[in-house]
C-alpha cells in the first residue's frame, strides 16, 4: 500500500517534471524566435553584404554566395562619399559626447545641494523644458540667428544637456553616503576638487551609462544633420545611408574614382554601407549592457 | 538689522556656492540657449513673420494663422494620421508586459541573458538603420520577401508603397524597435514581486498560469497603470523620423503628420510659410503639455509616481 502510494508520487513528480520541462521549451522556442527577429535581418545584411559581384543575379534569392569578397566594402571605404561623413560622425560624437556628460553631470551635481540659493527655481525651468518645446521653426530660426547653420555644433549642443538626463543623476548624487563630502568639507577641500576627485570617482558607472547613451544618440544623429547641415560634404553617416539605400545613383554618393563602382551590385553595396555605419553601435552595445543591467537605467526608468 | 543680517548670509551662501553655479553654468547655459531663447520666436505665430524686417517689426494678425490652421482640412488630416497611428500603437501595449513575463519564467539564467541582449538591441539602432532593413525585406527588386516570392513563382508585391498596410509596417517597426527596452520596467516591477507570496500559492495548489493571473497580473497593475497613463500623454505625437524616413510619394497623405507638415514647408520651402508652420507646431506643442500634466496629475492622484 505504501509502496503503491510513492510510486504514485513519483509519477506525479516525474509528471510534474515533465510538464515543468514541456513549459520552459514552448516559452525558449517564443522567445527565440523573437530573439531572432532582431539578430537574423543583421546576418543577411551581413552575407549578402561580401557576395562577388560576378556571383550575384539580380532580383533572386540566395542566403549563402557562391563566391565572396569584399569589394563593396574596399570601394565605400575609399570613397570620398563615406570619409566625409565618417568625419562628420566622428566630430559630432566625440566633441558632442564630452560637452554632453560635462553640463548634464556639472548642472545635476549644483541641483544636489539642498541650501543652494535659487535651487527651486532652476529645478522648475529644468523641468519645464521636458515639457514644453518652441517647436521645429522657432528652433530652426534660433540655430541661424546663433550662426550655427551649417556647423556641428547644431548638432550638438541642443541636445547636450537633457532634463531627464539632470534629473537621473540629481537623485544618484543625492544618495551618495553624505559623510564623505562633509569629511573632504572639513579637511578644507573646495568645490571643484570635491566634484572631480571625490564625486565623480564615485560615479564612475552612472557616468559611463550616461556616456554610452550620449556616445549613441550623436551616432545616430539624422533629423538635425539635414535640418541644419546644408553642405553635402558635412553630412554624418546616418544621411549617407539614408542616401545610399534610397538614391538610384548610388556611384554619385559613394563618390569613388574607380570604374568597379559601377560593376558591384546596388543591393551589395547598400547592405555593406549599413553594415559599416552600424558596427560602431554592436561593438559598444555589449559595455552598455554591463551597465544598464547593473541596475543604473531600472532605477532611471522608475523615476 | 534682522534684514541686514539675512542679506549678509544671502550673499555669503551665494559666495559659498559661487564654484557650484560655476559647475551649473553650461548646462543652465545650453537650456537658455537652446530651449527658451527659441520660445521668445513663438511671436511668429502671431504676426505675418517677414524676415527682412523682422520679429519686431513684423505686421500683428493676431490669431489669423490659428482660425486659418482650423478651417484647413490639411489640418484635420493631420491630426487623424496621427491618432490613426497612435491608436494602433496603443494596441501593441501589451506586447512589452507579454515579453517581460516571459522572461521572468525562463529558468536558465545564461539563456535569459541571451534573450535579453538580442531584444535590447534595436533600441539603440537609429531609425535610418530600422528603415534600411526594412527596405531589404520589403521593396520590390531587392526585398528578401519579394525574391521568396518572386522565386517561387509569384509576383512581387511593392509593399512599401501600399497605401493599406503601410501603417501596419510603421507599428511593426515601433514594436521591434522597442518591445525589448519597454520590457525593463516591467521586468523591475516583476522583480520587486515578494517571493514568499508565489510559495504561498504553490502549496495551495496554484499551477504557473494562475499564480501569473492571480499574482504577478495584480502586482504589477500599478507600473502598468502609469505607462499607460503616460502613452495617452503622447497621444498627439508619432516617430517623427520614422514617419519621415517612411514617406513616399504613393503613401504621402496616409503619413502626413504635423511634424513632417512643418518640416517640408516651414523648413524646406523658405520663410513664407514660417509663421503659418509655428502656429502648428505651436498648437501641437501647447495641445502635448496639456495631456501630459493631465496624465501625470492623473498618475499622482492616484498615489503613483508620475515623471514630476
Amino acid at each position: 500500500m505504501a509502496q503503491k502510494l510513492e510510486t504514485k508520487q513519483n509519477y506525479g513528480k516525474l509528471g510534474m517534471r515533465a510538464s515543468e520541462n514541456i513549459y520552459q521549451c514552448l516559452i525558449g522556442v517564443l522567445l527565440a524566435l523573437l530573439a531572432s527577429t532582431m539578430i537574423l535581418p543583421f546576418l543577411y545584411v551581413l552575407v549578402i553584404s561580401f557576395t562577388d559581384s560576378t556571383a550575384y543575379v539580380s532580383g533572386s534569392f540566395y542566403l549563402w554566395p557562391k563566391k565572396w569578397s569584399t569589394e563593396a566594402y574596399v570601394l565605400i571605404l575609399r570613397g570620398r562619399g563615406f570619409l566625409d561623413a565618417l568625419r562628420a560622425s566622428l566630430f559630432i560624437t566625440f566633441v558632442g559626447t564630452p560637452i554632453n556628460v560635462c553640463a548634464n553631470a556639472g548642472l545635476a551635481y549644483m541641483l544636489s545641494k539642498d541650501d543652494l540659493i535659487g535651487r527651486g527655481v532652476i529645478n522648475k525651468l529644468v523641468m519645464f523644458t521636458m515639457l514644453f518645446g518652441a517647436g521645429m521653426i522657432p528652433n530652426f530660426i534660433n540655430i541661424r540667428n546663433l550662426g550655427l547653420i551649417n556647423s556641428w555644433f547644431a548638432n550638438i549642443l541642443p541636445g547636450a544637456c537633457g532634463a531627464w538626463t539632470v534629473m537621473v543623476m540629481k537623485s544618484f548624487f543625492q544618495e551618495l553616503p553624505r559623510d564623505i563630502e562633509e569629511a573632504a568639507e572639513i579637511d578644507g577641500c573646495g568645490t571643484m576638487r570635491m566634484f572631480f576627485q571625490i564625486v565623480l570617482p564615485l560615479s564612475l558607472a552612472m557616468l559611463a551609462t550616461f556616456t554610452l547613451f550620449a556616445l549613441v544618440s550623436y551616432w545616430n544623429c539624422y533629423f538635425s544633420a539635414i535640418m541644419y547641415l546644408t553642405d553635402t560634404s558635412k553630412m554624418p553617416l546616418q544621411v549617407y545611408l539614408q542616401k545610399i539605400v534610397l538614391s538610384t545613383d548610388i556611384s554619385e554618393v559613394v563618390d569613388v574614382q574607380d570604374d568597379l563602382v559601377n560593376k558591384v551590385p546596388q543591393e551589395v553595396m547598400r547592405m555593406a554601407s549599413l553594415v559599416v555605419v552600424v558596427f560602431p553601435i554592436l561593438c559598444i552595445y555589449p559595455f552598455m549592457q554591463k551597465y544598464f543591467a547593473k541596475g543604473v537605467m531600472v532605477g532611471a526608468v522608475k523615476g | 538689522m534682522v534684514a541686514a543680517q539675512k542679506r549678509h548670509s544671502v550673499l555669503a551662501r551665494l559666495l559659498k556656492y559661487r564654484w557650484l553655479y560655476l559647475l551649473g553654468l553650461p548646462g543652465m547655459a545650453i537650456l537658455f540657449v537652446f530651449h527658451y531663447l527659441p520660445m521668445g520666436s513663438l511671436v511668429m505665430a502671431f504676426e505675418d513673420y517677414d524676415p527682412w524686417v523682422g520679429l519686431m517689426n513684423s505686421p500683428f494678425v493676431g490669431l489669423k494663422h490659428f482660425s486659418k490652421l482650423f478651417n484647413d482640412s490639411k489640418f484635420y488630416l493631420m491630426l487623424w494620421n496621427t491618432l490613426k497611428i497612435s491608436i494602433l500603437s496603443l494596441i501593441t501595449f501589451p506586447a512589452p508586459i507579454i515579453l517581460a513575463l516571459l522572461l521572468n519564467e525562463v529558468r536558465s539564467a545564461a539563456f535569459k541573458k541571451t534573450i535579453q541582449t538580442a531584444v535590447y538591441l534595436p533600441h539603440f539602432l537609429s531609425w535610418t538603420i530600422v528603415v534600411s532593413l526594412t527596405f531589404f525585406l520589403l521593396s520590390s527588386e531587392q526585398g528578401l520577401i519579394n525574391k521568396i516570392i518572386v522565386s517561387s513563382g509569384g509576383e512581387a508585391h511593392a509593399f512599401l508603397f501600399d497605401k493599406s498596410i503601410i501603417y501596419f509596417i510603421i507599428v511593426i517597426q515601433s514594436v521591434w524597435k522597442g518591445v525589448g527596452w519597454g520590457s525593463i520596467v516591467y521586468l523591475a516591477a516583476i522583480a520587486g514581486i515578494d517571493q514568499g507570496l508565489y510559495e504561498a500559492a504553490r502549496i495551495d495548489g496554484a499551477n504557473k498560469f494562475q499564480s501569473i493571473l492571480h499574482i504577478t497580473l495584480p502586482c504589477i497593475l500599478p507600473t502598468v497603470a502609469v505607462m499607460l497613463i503616460l502613452k495617452m500623454g503622447s497621444i498627439i505625437s508619432v516617430d517623427f523620423e520614422q514617419v519621415l524616413l517612411m514617406t513616399n510619394a504613393l503613401v504621402k497623405e496616409k503619413l502626413e503628420v504635423f511634424e513632417v507638415y512643418i518640416y517640408q514647408n516651414g523648413v524646406k520651402s523658405g520663410s513664407t510659410q514660417f509663421s503659418y508652420t509655428t502656429a502648428i507646431g505651436m498648437f501641437k506643442s501647447v495641445v502635448s503639455t496639456i495631456l501630459v500634466i493631465t496624465t501625470n496629475r492623473i498618475v499622482s492622484s492616484n498615489g503613483m509616481k508620475g515623471i514630476m
